[in-house]
């Protein structure tokens, strides 16, 4: 090295120290990737775990959702089936016995028989609610209005509606969960809002589904939502992640709710 | 000192003829790129021994007509190991145009047989080294193979390149033989490193037999 120094020879040792600085740079470069790589990954788990968190939220949600239909259920059955069956074998057992004339047998036949059509249309009733035949039967559109009918004859709401529905645009079990979706709306205007006008429309264009669903009841705060899991708007927005729908949900309080959401028929990608 | 320094030479010579047979044994086993890098290891193997033959049991004046086979195949072969890994046809293109000039070079001037083709040599490895910095961008998000020899190849053709691209000081009679000495000396400290780091990637990843799937 002194020899060199002392010839006072620059370009040498510029050569050298610039040999170093490549050295220097490219070890720079290296951990720079390393400690980057080192990033992305830690970034990717948490992503990953954020997922896993999700999914067991909606899995937990769904079971609670599960659960309260299941007692929902129940309830009806014991109080429009099992109670009136009841009555039913009293009465039947009253007919069995010998000593009664038959005046009585007759007014104890026609109350068995008054009960038993009740308990006929309420078991009627409980199965159309589990599942609307006409929803099978003929389609979206149709069992969308006989909803509509159903809400408007119970004459507390004004309800406007727009629908138009192609046939089979959507897949049978995409169709019931726009269906339930509408119910959900329905079932939470009804129970809390204590809204009195409603506007609902379902509209088709070429390759998209629109809803959009508005009352003018008092809303809610949107974190107060989102906090109370297992109720109806958690099955609405889990229901939107099944058919990959745009949902957005606009509510605040005394200002009603304004629901849209928009999809497109899966078969057709 | 001195004996340090003669120790690294030595070893980066013994090491650069072990290595390869170390990959030889998983060959057949394992993917294209492998195959590749395996006949790279082999062909500077042989090409290190040859300058020592050349020198020590031929007696030739000079072993330097050997740099323009050892980096011509080390373009060529590390080309194709990372187009194996990069999966991009412009490594063939730019590749292709590099080999262009060069023959253009070497027709025009048959003199530069006997010196220190410093342009070529700087060209061919800033081009391995860009493949390189891709490759390293490329593994930021996920495992890849060979990423050790990646960043071997970038630490080392990156950092001699200018020891190379000196090489035709030794002709000049101004400068010391001790500095171009010390050039080679350098060289040889960085090879070493950049040949345990080859090693690390053979005991880490291809040490026991399997098969990476292509």
């Amino acid at each position: 090295m002194e020899a060199i120094v002392g010839q006072d020879n620059q370009i040498l040792i510029i050569i050298i120290v610039a040999i170093g600085l490549l050295l220097f740079m490219s070890f720079a470069i290296v951990l720079f990737f390393y400690f980057s790589r080192r990033r992305v990954i830690k970034a990717e788990l948490e992503n990953a775990n954020l997922e896993i968190d999700h999914q067991k939220e909606l899995l937990q949600s769904t079971i609670i959702t599960q659960e309260e239909e299941r007692k929902r259920i129940a309830q009806d059955l014991h109080d429009a089936i099992s109670s009136k069956l009841n009555v039913v074998s009293l009465n039947a057992n009253i007919l069995s016995e010998t000593d009664i004339t038959s005046a009585e047998a007759n007014k104890i036949g026609e109350s068995i028989h008054k009960v038993t059509s009740m308990v006929l249309e309420n078991s009627r009733r409980i199965a159309h609610d589990l599942l609307p035949p006409t929803l099978e039967k003929f389609g979206l559109q149709a069992a969308l209005e006989e909803l509509c009918e159903e809400l408007i004859d119970t004459r507390k709401f004004k309800l406007t509606y727009e629908i138009d529905y192609p046939l089979e645009f959507l897949k049978c079990n995409e169709e019931l969960h726009i269906f339930r979706i509408i119910q959900e709306l329905m079932n939470n205007t009804i129970k809390h809002s204590e809204a009195n006008e409603l506007i609902l429309s379902v509209i088709t264009e070429e390759n998209l589904l629109s809803l959009q669903y508005q009352d003018n009841g008092k809303g809610f705060q949107m974190d107060a939502m989102r906090a109370a899991k297992g109720l109806g708007m958690s099955g609405i927005e889990h229901r939107a992640i099944i058919l990959e729908a745009d949902l957005t949900i606009d509510s605040s309080p005394g200002n009603g709710i304004l629901i849209k959401l928009k999809t497109t028929p899966k078969h057709a990608n | 000192m001195k004996v340090i320094v003669d120790i690294v030479g030595d070893l980066t010579f013994y090491l650069s003829l072990i290595y390869p047979l170390l990959y030889l044994k998983g060959f057949v086993a394992n993917n294209k790129a492998f195959k590749i890098f395996t006949i790279y290891l082999l062909s500077i193997g042989v090409i290190m021994l040859f300058a020592r033959l050349v020198i020590k049991v031929w007696e030739f004046e000079s072993n330097l007509f050997l740099s323009h086979f050892y980096y011509v195949i080390q373009f060529v072969l590390l080309s194709l190991f990372y187009f194996q890994l990069l999966r991009s046809k412009w490594i063939y293109y730019i590749g292709g145009l590099v080999l262009l000039f060069l023959s253009y070079q070497y027709i025009n001037d048959i003199q530069l047989y006997y010196r220190y083709n410093a342009i070529g040599m700087f060209l061919t490895h800033i081009t391995l080294v860009v493949y390189a910095l891709i490759y390293l961008y490329q593994s930021l998000d996920g495992k890849k193979e060979f990423t050790i020899v990646n960043t071997g190849i970038f630490i080392y053709l990156l950092s001699s390149s200018l020891i190379f691209a000196s090489g035709n000081l030794v002709f000049d009679i101004d400068i010391p033989k001790t500095f171009t000495a010390l050039l080679v000396d350098i060289n040889n400290f960085l090879f070493l490193a950049f040949q345990i780091l080859i090693i690390i990637e053979w005991y880490l990843n291809y040490r026991k037999r399997k098969v990476i799937p292509k």
